[in-house]
């Protein structure tokens, strides 16, 4: 069996560990109400009665992620490239974005339903999150080209654009793409923290309103929605990243 | 006539400044010129300061005092004009590449169109056809080594720098590759500067070869290379390849008694 077989079957053993410790300590009532089997989540999570009221708080959730991510994805890749082509730039971007960075999602979602609005909040600190992540990997990426390689284009007579488009782009792609799949969790948070501050619908107002409503099993199969939400965008760029290796290396 | 050089190292001193702050003297007054079409070699031992020169040649270094002219102007101008061909020892192709996508980068790097005619006519000259759409990573060390030769030459350079482009071979395969090497520069005659420590080398493919010594890097003697071009790989076994070889080594072996 080979090394990577290994690890995907120990990481499956013990996913399944833990379901099944869910299950039974859900049965058992081993930690009251809040804890409900998994079995009962799950019969919620695909009942039809329910179906529409998932379908439009995830349709929410999964816009608001979109628009987000790709704004700050954009955002963060082109703000990396400019600071990358213009060094004298390079402080002053680096500096916005750690200041960005350093305020947490939850102090300034307050202040942006104030600016942007309760529906656009989400999206904005998905915006946010994905911008940093993404400023970062997309600068470490293009730092990193070999020299002799840059020394090779400054030969061949290229300038700065033309070693950016045909070297240190593709160059940084791999870690351009890790930071895409980094983010894409972090949008998400961005995004539910938005919503509790008062968005009309979404996965993050499911968990608020299930909570002070004490709907412990809707409660849950929301916060699973989100997970599955999660795992699956990790699990595409994860397939994105090694495409995109096995391309360029 | 008093023709102008292609190459023109005049006086040219470089010091590198190191991590301690202190200062180190790499070339200490080196002065060589290259006619155009001449094929010239830098001998040296390593760490002589051979890749320095070439690198001042490439406006990728700039001289600490002295002058480096290229056709009578400062370097960078030739590399802006896409007119410079260069192999490196590391022959840096770009591993998201196919043998004839690497081959046709100076095209790209230019904003011309790709000749696709000619990068087929040098994949065919280094004796890579058929291997148009291997990777990089799928080639032999020379293998390699030819594209890097083959992308030198794709955009006809007026002068082409070659840093030890069979360094990392065998001995048998590197004699294949200068045999082609010859060959293939025999037919184009461009100016060129090789760097090379391999006395076998620098005798059978150039015109004149300049002897470094090191620390700092010094010409200790240039030689002319009286062999007939084309030259037929025999001219290797001949009596006067050996002695001029023989000779060539000791120059290159440190004085009795230096430290
Ligand atoms: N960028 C640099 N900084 C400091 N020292 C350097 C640098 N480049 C070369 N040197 C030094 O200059 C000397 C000559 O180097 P190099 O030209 O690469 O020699 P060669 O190609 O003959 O082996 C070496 O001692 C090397 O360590
Ligand atoms: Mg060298």
């Amino acid at each position: 069996m080979t090394e990577a077989r290994k690890t995907f079957l120990l990481g499956a053993l013990g996913i399944l560990a833990f379901l099944a410790l869910w299950e039974v300590a859900g049965q058992g009532r081993w930690l009251g109400l809040s804890w409900p089997p998994l079995s009962a989540v799950l019969a919620l999570l695909v009942d039809e009665n329910r179906q529409p009221l998932f379908a439009r708080a995830l349709g929410a959730t999964l816009s608001s992620l979109g628009t987000g991510y790709l704004i700050g994805g954009a955002g963060g890749i082109a703000a990396a490239a400019l600071a990358h082509l213009a060094t004298p730039l390079r402080p002053g971007l680096e500096r916005t974005n750690a200041f960005i960075h350093a305020i947490p999602s939850v102090a300034l979602a307050p202040l942006l339903i104030l600016v942007v609005g309760r529906e656009g909040t989400p999206a904005t600190l998905a915006a946010l999150n994905t911008f940093f992540i993404l400023y970062v990997s997309t600068a470490s990426g293009l730092a990193a080209t070999p020299p002799a390689l840059k020394d090779l284009v400054q030969v061949l007579g290229g300038g700065r654009w033309t070693r950016l488009r045909r070297l240190d782009l593709p160059m940084a792609l791999p870690t351009i793409v890790s930071g895409m799949r980094l983010a894409a969790p972090s949008a998400l948070i961005g995004v539910i923290i938005g919503e509790w501050f008062g968005a009309p619908r979404g996965v993050g107002v499911l968990v608020i309103n299930a909570m002070q409503n004490f709907q412990i099993p809707l409660l849950w199969a929301a916060v699973l929605l989100a997970v599955l939400v999660s795992l699956s965008l990790f699990g595409l760029f994860g397939a994105l990243h090694r495409g995109v290796v096995a391309r360029l290396r | 006539m008093d023709t102008q050089p292609a190459i023109a190292v005049r006086g040219v001193t470089k010091r590198f400044r190191l991590d301690d702050g202190s200062e180190f003297t790499a070339l200490d007054d080196i002065s060589l010129s290259l006619a155009e079409g001449e094929f010239v070699t830098l001998l040296g031992p390593s760490g002589c300061g051979k890749s320095t020169i070439l690198r001042l040649v490439a406006a990728l270094e700039a001289p600490s005092a002295g002058t480096v002219l290229v056709e009578g102007k400062a370097p960078a101008e030739l590399s802006r004009q896409h007119r410079l061909g260069v192999a490196f020892q590391d022959h840096a192709l770009l591993p998201w590449l196919d043998v004839a996508a690497n081959i046709a980068l100076p095209f790209r790097v230019a904003g011309q169109k790709v000749d696709e005619a000619r990068v087929a006519a040098l994949i065919r000259l280094v004796g890579l056809a058929g291997f148009e759409k291997a990777r990089p990573r799928q080639l032999s060390g020379g293998m390699r080594q030819r594209v890097a030769i083959a992308r030198a030459l794709v955009l006809k350079p007026d002068v082409l720098l070659l840093d030890e482009p069979f360094g990392a071979l065998d001995a048998v395969t590197r004699r294949q590759m200068n045999i082609e090497l010859q060959r293939i520069w025999t037919e184009q005659r461009t100016t060129t500067l090789l760097v090379t420590h391999d006395v076998g080398e620098a005798l059978f493919l150039s015109d004149r070869i300049v002897v470094l010594s090191g620390r700092p890097g010094r010409v200790v003697r240039v030689v002319d290379v009286p062999f007939a071009r084309p030259r037929d790989p025999a001219i290797m076994r001949s009596a006067l390849f050996h002695e001029m070889s023989d000779d060539l080594t000791e120059a290159l072996a440190p004085p009795a008694g230096a430290p």
